[in-house]
């Protein structure tokens, strides 16, 4: 029983961080409708500039945090003005941003195995790690319970900004339909800039979360790939799917790994994703695409 | 000819076949895959196991891992390709990564992530260049048959095609299990020229790279997809001296030909008169795809 709820927490906690990728996929997707593979080296950016912002500057935690958010935040705009936009302005293939995102997450990947090696490292011990007694029934660590509750706050955040800005009305009239969003007056390359900074800076919080919880390298953000899942079984563009999506994937993962094993996590993923097409293959909250005849 | 010529050459004619595959899917019938190196894998360990283990003849091995390919793509096809679009592309993801985690969880059978070595090396360049040449050839012969003309019109406007009372699934299938066969034959091959093969080699990335060089060359051109394969396969090799830089080029080589050229290289030209014809400047007819 303990045992259970340990790794229920552990799930949900894990689940959140996946919850902070997957989101950010889910906006991209909204807006622009392609799959933005480099979302994981957003957060492989994140974790590095906190862990230099710690290491070499000399940062307290919240600063160089702050200092990680704004990093992957504008890498995140970069790469949408470098890679996205000179395509998206001549075609509206979204094959053709596919491929592009995949060239430059192996492009961001491959920066920092050329300049900061591809060795491992672990980020100082600013989150405190150490076990927690929950009620008497079961004992976590705290570091689960700051994950969850940062991932809470940032997703709480995003929903707020979504539903009670100016722009986030514009994100959602956009995300309904670009080309009338663009026509009703919402400057829709600052529209997109703007997705593509929160998604950066989601993707930064939990690459933190993720390089204290395993260590940083340079191929930490193969692990969004996992987030992506959890965005497809919630039903792409939609955020409320992605974070049931990703506490499924949470829980799911980290059940098979306390009960069956810990080899078969991956299988579990991936077969929770087959299945999902199978037989709703627009994700749990997905939109119905349409097709017309 | 030196032998580290010869091995590139093997290697690209390895690729190419493969790619070939990739390109019958993606160019012809417009199913986008981001999961076809999990048939290599396949193909690779069937032939790795037959020969290793059963002393099988290479040859025959190297057929029944192209066949092991077509009944999983078969088995794999029927449910996934009623599924349109992203979606496909998406499913085949989780179905690659799903058999190369199978194939690494699977110790009993394929010895797990540590790989499986000892296999004869049976992939000299005469082999890997007439197995790309018999393949290329009935590859060509099946697209310009009405086979081809079938893929193409599912490709170009599959609602049409349906009209016109083609079953679209079903040549979906046909295209998946051709395509599957083409990269379980070149995982064999691959087998048996670097006489060890491991899950690792065929994760996503190399998904990724097969479906890359299709639209790097030019989705709907066999011969674009020939030499997006010859530039990708030459970029990687020729610059592995400067290793820690040479998927760093690979990457900045994929983005920028899809800022600067998103309908590849060849778009849906071939090598020849039509081509010509264009390039001096002169109408060729009409090829404007969406």
């Amino acid at each position: 029983m303990g045992t259970l709820l340990q790794q229920i927490i552990n799930g949900l906690s894990l689940g959140s961080v996946y919850a902070l990728i997957a989101v950010g996929y889910s906006l991209v997707y909204s807006i622009l409708l392609f799959s933005n593979f480099a979302h994981g080296s957003f957060l492989v950016i994140g974790g590095y500039s906190c862990y230099f912002a710690l290491k070499t500057l000399g940062m307290n935690i919240w600063l160089a945090g702050g200092l990680s958010l704004i990093a992957a935040g504008v890498s995140a705009i970069l790469t949408e003005r470098l890679a996205y936009k000179p395509i998206r302005e001549r075609t509206n293939v979204t094959l053709y941003l596919l491929i592009a995102s995949m060239g430059m997450s192996i492009v961001i990947e491959n920066i920092f195995v050329v300049t900061v090696g591809g060795r491992f490292r672990a980020l100082p011990p600013v989150i405190p790690t150490n076990p927690v007694n929950l009620f008497g029934l079961a004992t976590t660590s705290a570091f689960d319970l700051i994950s969850l509750v940062v991932a809470i706050i940032c997703l709480g955040g995003l929903q707020l900004f979504l539903t009670r800005t100016k722009w986030g009305l514009a994100i959602r009239a956009a995300a309904y339909n670009l080309r009338i969003a663009g026509l009703m007056g919402v400057n829709v390359s600052r529209l997109i800039s703007l997705v593509f900074f929160v998604a950066g800076v989601l993707a930064a919080v939990g690459g933190i979360f993720l390089s204290v919880r395993y260590t940083l390298y340079p191929q930490l953000g193969g692990i969004t790939i996992k987030a992506f899942v959890a965005a497809v079984i919630g039903g792409l563009g939609s955020l409320p799917g992605a974070v049931v999506g990703s506490l499924i994937l949470g829980l799911a993962e980290m059940l098979t790994a306390g009960f069956i094993s810990s080899q078969l996590r991956d299988l579990v993923v991936f077969s929770l994703l087959v299945i999902t097409l199978l037989f709703r293959p627009t994700g749990l909250f997905g939109k119905s695409v349409g097709e017309k005849v | 000819m030196s032998a580290y010529t010869e091995g590139i050459i093997t290697l690209l004619m390895i690729n190419a076949i493969a790619a070939m595959g990739v390109c019958l899917l993606t160019g012809f019938t417009g199913v986008f895959t981001l999961g076809h190196a999990a048939y290599m894998a396949l193909g690779g360990y069937a032939t790795a196991i037959l020969t290793v283990k059963y002393h099988l003849h290479w040859l025959p091995a190297v057929v029944a891992g192209g066949i092991l390919a077509i009944v999983v793509a078969y088995v794999i096809g029927i449910p996934t390709l009623k599924l349109m679009g992203d979606y496909y592309a998406i499913a085949s993801i989780g179905l690659g990564e799903a058999i190369r985690l199978i194939l690494e969880n699977w110790q009993s059978v394929t010895r797990g992530a540590r790989g499986y070595p000892g296999i004869p090396t049976f992939t000299t360049m005469p082999v890997a260049v007439g197995f790309f040449l018999v393949l290329a050839f009935l590859l060509f012969c099946l697209l310009n048959g009405s086979y081809g003309r079938m893929f193409k019109a599912c490709r170009d406007d599959h609602i049409a095609a349906a009209l016109l009372g083609y079953d679209t699934a079903r040549v979906r299938v046909l295209s998946l299990t051709i395509s599957a066969f083409y990269c379980g034959v070149s995982g064999g091959l691959l087998a048996g020229f670097l006489s060890f093969i491991q899950p690792v080699m065929f994760d996503m990335l190399k998904s990724t790279e097969l479906t890359a060089v299709v639209v790097f060359g030019g989705l709907g051109s066999l011969s674009g997809c020939l030499l997006g394969t010859t530039i990708i396969t030459l970029v990687t090799e020729l610059f592995r001296p400067i290793s820690q830089y040479r998927m760093l080029i690979y990457g900045a080589v994929l983005v920028v030909i899809m800022v600067l050229r998103p309908e590849g290289i060849m778009g849906q030209y071939e090598f020849g008169p039509k081509l010509f014809r264009k390039l001096l400047g002169r109408k060729a007819p009409a090829q404007e795809r969406r």
